[in-house]
């Protein structure tokens, strides 16, 4: 077929769909999901297991969060709510059935869905009527009453205790499969495979669709809304699409999160600071970058969970003045400023920093 | 016959009018549904909570909504001003406290101490407007996903600067003495202070619709909410207006805070936020740039929450919210905003 038949556009895919398989990208991608894999294998310890099962859960959350805040140009406070039902559907399901089964977990996966649609549809339809902006306050005014109703209807969520629930057959912690290549195998072990798999699965669904014709047309209503009604695109349709889209796999993720802790409580999961995380996640990582949830969920679990002790440690050092050790106590302050700087002074964060240095490079080499 | 008459009466009168009139006097009347469900005094106790509550929210969400309609900045950080006003005055009013004029005052030491930790807390406030809108706001004009990112993030530090100097626990706001108790007026029970949050909200709505509407800073600042460009051509420093505007918001919501503080009688790190999601929701049911519009907004939200806290404590909160929805179905630009 002759070229001319078409468009820039077409083009241009056609030549990313040929070298998708050779270009250092993919190879990272593969490495890294090979890494992950070996991790339980190589470092038996739990705490390594822990932070790499959360840096996988999140990289899936905060990537949706991206369609929402990086690609549609929407702001959601409600991306940590959306969590905290995907975590509580499924430790409800599991905690009010005597003896869960599998397909109970496949069931409350259901309800996440269809739970987060359904919010993320009203709240969008109430508030995106009238400016974007709306739905930035909106969805902080909801999802400030589901954290309270998460601590008060506690008949349904046990309240400030939590839901702590058994998982079934071989994802319980109590299964015990033998040793295996050295390796003991337990329910935890099986968990964390089970997590890898489907944040792989989950985060390949986002790429893909931020890269479909419609993540496209998302693009444009955030680079130029009026320009893109004018091409006959229902602007409001896309952006809704997009909030369910990306509210849906948050609550997904947070259902991996719930099967992670077998706990739950409405403060990890439904709380102002798991939101302010994912926030923080994604601007580090790169707003509009999807790859850069990876990073930035990985920088973020990885600080918070040294952190606390390395400051400890820093002001065992100073002269033991009161203002000092609470300051000490008080890492989300440090985390607070430098979310702060990163938004004033790295507004692109790592992988978008990155990119821009690539297509430099290349610029320049095709000059050359 | 008497559908033509009733024609012709709105003609005479206006049909608009008529309309205005009688949408207004529904509204008005839907605040007496709670009567179905609680006996009449408790409803005048619940009523003038409610109202006092409203004052109070206004405080905050007056600076909101100006700023957001003239700046067309959305400041989250604006709750954490409300927090600092607060600790400040407790601070203060310890202070006081050991001169014995808080717990053990004469009425008029009762009066200072309480304008006091006002009037400090209203400069602690501006103060920390100024800074915040020198040092970051005002690099981020004009970029909604970076305010929005950048004022939640100061507002996390200032919450945690509050942690690190007062501690992370929730404290005991002193009240001065002749502002203690309630009077009792034919077995309605109207705790003194919230009487006084009435009065003192009144005055400063009174107080900013004087300066909106009889100043040239006023006439200045309602031209800017409507275009902001024509403004500038005319030769006024638009950044300067900006900051004093900010600063303005600022230390109201500071004082809104003392005051808030010394009516709940209870202070904590997490009262910003939660006085920030109930600003938010008056300003959006009043109508972003409307002062009268929170007024009205910050009175319906205060009535709703104590007349449902009363009847169905854990839904409080929901109901604001399904205020903010219906009024948003019928008015999506909110009750006084302008229609876009």
């Amino acid at each position: 077929m002759p070229a001319a038949e078409f468009t820039p556009v077409q083009l241009q895919r056609l030549r990313e769909h040929a070298g998708r398989y050779s270009r250092p990208s993919f190879l990272i991608q593969i490495a890294l999901v090979v890494c992950l894999a070996a991790i339980p294998l190589v470092v038996p310890s739990f705490r390594t297991m822990d932070v790499v099962a959360k840096i996988m859960i999140f990289a899936v959350a905060v990537a949706s969060f991206d369609i929402i805040l990086g690609y549609t140009g929407i702001i959601s406070f409600a991306h940590g709510m959306f969590f905290g039902l995907g975590a509580y559907s499924i430790a409800l399901v599991c905690y009010h059935h005597p003896a869960p089964q599998y397909y109970h977990l496949l069931l409350a996966a259901g309800l996440a869905m269809v739970l987060s649609t359904v919010v993320a549809v009203l709240v969008a339809v109430f508030s995106l009527r009238v400016k974007a902006i709306f739905f930035a306050m909106m969805t902080l005014a909801v999802a400030e009453f589901v954290h309270i109703l998460g601590y008060q209807w506690s008949d349904l969520t046990m309240g400030e205790d939590g839901v702590s629930f058994k998982l079934p057959g071989i994802l319980a912690s109590t299964w015990d499969g033998g040793q295996f290549l050295g390796t003991q195998l337990n329910g935890r072990l099986v968990v964390y495979y089970l997590i890898l798999v489907i944040s792989v699965v989950l985060f390949l669904g986002v790429v893909r669709f931020v890269r479909s014709p419609v993540g496209r047309v998302l693009k444009s209503v955030r680079d130029n809304e009026r320009r893109s009604m004018a091409l006959g695109y229902k602007v409001i349709h896309y952006r809704i699409l997009s909030i369910v889209f990306g509210s849906v796999i948050s609550s997904l993720a947070g259902a991996l999160f719930a099967l992670w802790l077998s706990y739950v409580n409405p403060d990890t999961v439904l709380g102002t600071p798991l939101m302010l995380n994912m926030l923080l996640m994604v601007i580090i990582g790169g707003l509009g970058t999807v790859y850069g949830g990876i990073v930035g969920a990985a920088f973020i679990t990885i600080t918070e969970t040294w952190l606390p002790d390395l400051l400890k440690a820093g002001v065992g050092l100073l002269p033991p003045v009161e203002l000092l050790q609470r300051l000490a106590d008080r890492w989300v302050l440090f985390f607070g400023l430098a979310y702060v700087l990163v938004v004033l002074f790295f507004p692109k964060g790592v992988m978008g920093t990155i990119r821009d240095m690539v297509a430099r490079r290349a610029a320049a080499r095709e000059k050359a | 016959m008497a559908s033509q008459a009733t024609t012709a009466t709105l003609d005479a009168t206006g049909g608009r009018d008529v309309r205005e009139i009688v949408f207004w006097v529904c509204a008005g009347g839907i605040w007496l549904l709670p009567l179905m469900a609680i006996d009449p005094t408790t409803y005048l106790v619940l009523t003038v909570a409610g109202f006092a509550m409203g004052m109070l929210l206004f405080l905050s969400a007056a600076g909101l909504t100006i700023i957001f309609g003239l700046m067309d900045v959305l400041n989250l950080a604006h709750g954490a001003f409300f927090a600092w006003g607060a600790y400040v005055g407790f601070s203060i009013l310890n202070a006081l406290s050991g001169l014995g004029w808080v717990e053990s005052a004469t009425m008029g030491q009762s009066i200072v101490s309480v304008l006091l930790a006002m009037a400090v807390a209203l400069v602690v406030g501006g103060g920390l407007g100024l800074i915040l809108e020198r040092v970051i706001i005002k690099q981020v004009y004009g970029d909604h996903l970076k305010q929005i990112l950048i004022t939640m993030g100061a507002s996390m530090v200032m919450a945690e600067i509050i942690k690190v100097l007062w501690g992370p626990n929730n404290e005991v706001m002193l009240v001065p003495l002749a502002f203690q108790g309630s009077y009792d007026v034919a077995d309605v029970v109207i705790n003194k202070f919230r009487v006084a949050a009435i009065v003192a909200g009144l005055l400063v709505y009174g107080g900013v619709m004087l300066v909106m509407l009889k100043t040239k800073l006023g006439i200045i600042i309602r031209a800017g909410v409507e275009n902001r460009e024509v403004v500038q051509t005319l030769g006024y420093n638009i950044n300067r207006i900006f900051t004093g505007v900010f600063i303005a918001g600022a230390a109201l919501a500071g004082m809104g805070g003392a005051m808030w503080g010394m009516f709940r009688e209870q202070i904590t790190p997490a009262m910003g936020d939660e006085n920030l999601i109930f600003a938010l929701i008056v300003v959006i049911i009043g109508g972003m740039g409307s002062v009268t519009g929170s007024f009205l907004g910050a009175c319906m939200v205060g009535l709703a929450f104590n007349y449902v806290a009363f009847l169905m404590p854990k839904l409080a909160l929901g109901v604001n919210i399904l205020i903010m929805a219906i009024i948003l179905l019928i008015r999506p630009w909110g009750l006084l905003g302008r229609e876009q």
